[in-house]
């Protein structure tokens, strides 16, 4: 195969079960869950991809591939159908007697070396498909040249009593050269966390995979094997320090606040800045109707919808119906749900093309993060019902 | 299926004046989000039909802009897919075609070629979503040489053709005229199709003959010579010919059963997708019965009326009975009744304007109020 040369290539880590959200990822895997009134969380990734000029991207999928297969496809919607390059869906495959499952993010990652290898990158940035944010990784590259680092880390400040969740950096005085990474910590001794975003100059990273691959002690993972390792061989590990808003939508409390942030106009997520896009991949649905009965303060809503009753302080996608006398309130109701006249939806996710009955009662007032209602795809919610707070319902 | 598409995107019985200075009336705005030829193009995607032909005449920038390789109707194809004829100046004539039927024989090599044995030929003024593929059907069946697309109104001008029928759909009659507005007849919609064959001898014989006008000079003069064959469209079929007939359209969106048949019927209507974010309501919005495309930010009143992308509507802004275009700016506490504004137009905060029902007032692209 011959192809021209990238400086840099992207590898979309997006393998991941997403066991948090429940429902919600019982049949798409979790960078294919709906976000933010049109989009998928994946689409915040591959749109900062092609924003910073990349255009070289491998997305590793394992749990539930079809959808997000079929969503991604030829990539047209970020503009990366391209003829060298573009974007490329890599699942876990057969090599002559073996072929496995991805182990762990750094064998993902080694089981692709030869895709890749055809685009002989200079720096490889490995990326993954699940958090909400905007960033220009062509910053970060500048950082990396300019640090004439082996590996870049980007990082984000969170509050210290978080920071057991995430990996933390240690980094020397005055600089960004790390001296220490912790991967979850019990006692953090820092709050830059890592964001799981890194640059690896190609070259190095790959002989750091083999040689993992190699030790079957190791979990194969970034984290806790080929970071610590680098640290300890004594590379140049810099950090890479990010100020915009940035959200894993791991649990479905996070993944409800961050479609809440869109409503916040102080939150620091802005969908509606034309200088740095979220492509989509979208059927051209018409307008959405608001009706004489209808009233809608501090929302999101998308095409097609069809809405007469009150909603507020929700994001709401396309093609959904909110009947006559229907109330949503902080909720997130996803694309073609209907709300029957009458029902009252409250702190609720409502996953794609469920029905809720006529006057059933969802949800309710959120006291703790667990009191978030969610009701999966394709449900149909019998009229009257009550859900309580707090529950989540399988879909059909 | 077994037929191509002509969309003319412009056509001179049109007088849409300010809203067409700056593009055809083929990517007139419409439907929040729509160019009127989204409809043509859908109805022609919808029906098996891929192989399509667009004649610009003028003003076509826009039109380019809109399609550019038909991908968001998956007509980007190898093999036939999306073709736009921009006008060219023949060599004997100096001067780029007068009518149909100098468009079209400047043109008949594309259609000689194709290996459909149907043509449809449509304007791109008319908001309707029909199945292309029935017509065909009943076409073969009757053994008709040519199908005029026809449906059930009341107003007419003198750029609408009046169609009499007998009692097998045969046409008897043809006649321009606004004498008869008011009434409800029979209105040709500016579609056909006719066999391949055919439409080739008869635009090469008329042009032989210096013949300009196809509705007349085809039309009208053969009716009685051909088997011509009224096909009546019973869904809502929107005619935009003036500024009055585009507000009136645009009006009715606001029923629930025309959007229904427009946008949904026979297949969803394809549009160029442009990646706004969804619409955002402020704590101050109130909106009734309107129609909201993406990217709006709204924190104004709303009613009875149809707002495109990215519309901004400021805190005690009070828009009613009106049609904004893409990318206005409305801003604190105007008010607009009985207004269309074309794309990017500004209008200064406090800022109040009003038209009538029958005479909306029009801003034209691009200006501040």
């Amino acid at each position: 195969m011959i192809t021209h040369k990238k400086e840099c290539v992207a590898m979309l880590l997006a393998g991941g079960q997403g066991t948090r959200l429940g429902v919600l990822t019982r049949d798409v895997a979790k960078p294919a869950v709906p976000f933010g009134g049109k989009y998928r969380i994946i689409d915040f990734t591959l749109s900062n991809c092609i924003n910073s000029g990349i255009d070289t991207i491998g997305v590793l999928t394992q749990y539930q591939p079809f959808e997000l297969n079929n969503y991604i496809g030829n990539g047209q919607p970020w503009d990366l159908d391209r003829i060298n390059g573009g974007v490329f869906v890599l699942p876990p495959y057969v090599r002559g007697k073996t072929g496995e499952w991805y182990k762990g993010t750094a064998n993902a990652i080694y089981q692709n070396i030869k895709f890749v290898d055809n685009y002989n990158p200079d720096y490889v940035l490995v990326l993954s498909g699940d958090h909400i944010y905007k960033m220009d990784y062509d910053k970060m590259l500048d950082a990396h040249k300019a640090e004439n680092a082996d590996c870049t880390i980007a990082v984000i400040d969170v509050p210290l009593e978080e920071a057991s969740r995430f990996g933390i950096m240690k980094t020397e005085d005055g600089g960004n050269r790390i001296t220490e990474f912790f991967e979850k910590p019990k006692n953090p001794v820092s709050t830059k966390a890592s964001m799981g975003i890194y640059i690896f100059n190609w070259k190095m990273l790959r002989e750091y995979l083999i040689a993992d691959e190699e030790d079957k002690n190791s979990d194969n993972d970034f984290g806790k094997n080929i970071i610590p390792r680098m640290l300890g061989d004594g590379k140049r590990m810099y950090a890479y320090g990010f100020s915009g808003y940035w959200k894993d939508v791991g649990t479905i409390h996070s993944l409800w606040q961050a479609n809440m942030d869109l409503l916040d106009s102080n939150s620091g997520i802005n969908l509606a800045d034309g200088k740095w896009k979220i492509y989509a991949r979208n059927n051209a649905f018409p307008p959405h109707h608001i009706g004489e009965s209808a009233c809608v303060k501090k929302s999101i809503i998308s095409e097609g919808g069809d809405i007469n009753g009150d909603v507020s302080e929700s994001v709401i996608f396309q093609n959904v119906t909110v009947k006559k006398g229907a109330v949503v309130e902080h909720s997130v109701i996803m694309p073609g749900v209907v709300i029957e006249e009458g029902a009252k939806v409250h702190h609720a996710i409502i996953a794609q093309n469920t029905i809720i009955g006529r006057d059933s009662v969802i949800g309710g007032e959120l006291t703790s993060e667990d009191d978030i209602t969610v009701i999966g795809a394709n449900a149909c919610i019998p009229d009257g019902t009550e859900i309580e707070k707090g529950v989540m319902l399988e879909g059909r | 299926m077994n037929a191509m598409g002509i969309i003319f995107a412009s056509d001179r019985e049109v007088k849409l004046n300010e809203l067409t200075i700056h593009r055809t009336t083929a990517s007139l705005p419409f439907g929040g989000r729509y160019r009127l030829i989204d409809f043509a193009l859908s109805n022609f995607v919808n029906s098996g039909i891929t192989r399509i032909g667009i004649i610009a005449k003028n003003n076509y920038n826009s039109l380019m802009d809109h399609i550019r390789m038909g991908r968001d109707w998956d007509l980007n194809r190898k093999n036939s897919g999306i073709m736009v004829f921009p006008p060219f100046v023949r060599a004997t004539s100096q001067e780029v075609y007068k009518g149909k039927i100098e468009a079209l024989y400047t043109n008949l090599s594309y259609i000689k070629e194709a290996k459909e044995d149907y043509v449809f030929i449509v304007n791109s003024n008319i908001a309707a979503n029909i199945d292309f593929e029935a017509a065909v059907e009943k076409m073969e069946e009757k053994q008709a040489d040519l199908l005029v697309f026809t449906a059930r109104m009341t107003y007419a001008n003198s750029r609408r053709a009046i169609i009499s029928t007998d009692e097998n759909d045969r046409i008897t009659d043809v006649l321009f005229s606004d004498a008869f507005n008011g009434e409800e007849h029979l209105v040709g919609i500016n579609a056909y199709v006719i066999r391949r064959d055919l439409l080739c001898f008869l635009i090469e014989t008329a042009y032989a003959r210096s013949l300009v006008d196809w509705e007349k000079d085809v039309l009208q003069a053969q009716y009685k010579n051909m088997h011509m064959l009224s096909y009546e469209i019973k869904e809502h079929v929107a005619m935009i010919d003036d500024i009055k007939s585009y507000f009136k359209a645009s009006m009715d969106l606001l029923d629930k059963n025309v959007r229904e048949e427009l946008f949904h019927k026979n297949g969803n209507v394809l549009t160029k997708v442009k990646d706004s974010s969804p619409t955002t309501y402020g704590e101050n919005a109130v909106i009734k019965n309107s129609l909201i495309a993406d990217g709006c930010v709204i924190d104004g009143v709303v009613e009875n009326s149809i707002l495109f992308r990215g519309v901004k509507v400021g805190k005690g802004a009070h828009i009613s009975n009106s049609i904004v275009m893409e990318h206005a700016d409305i801003g604190e506490g105007a008010k607009l009744s009985y207004v269309i504004t074309d794309k990017k137009v500004t209008v200064s905060p406090n800022c109040s304007l009003s038209g009538f029902a029958t005479y909306p007032i029009v801003i034209v692209k691009g200006k501040t109020v």
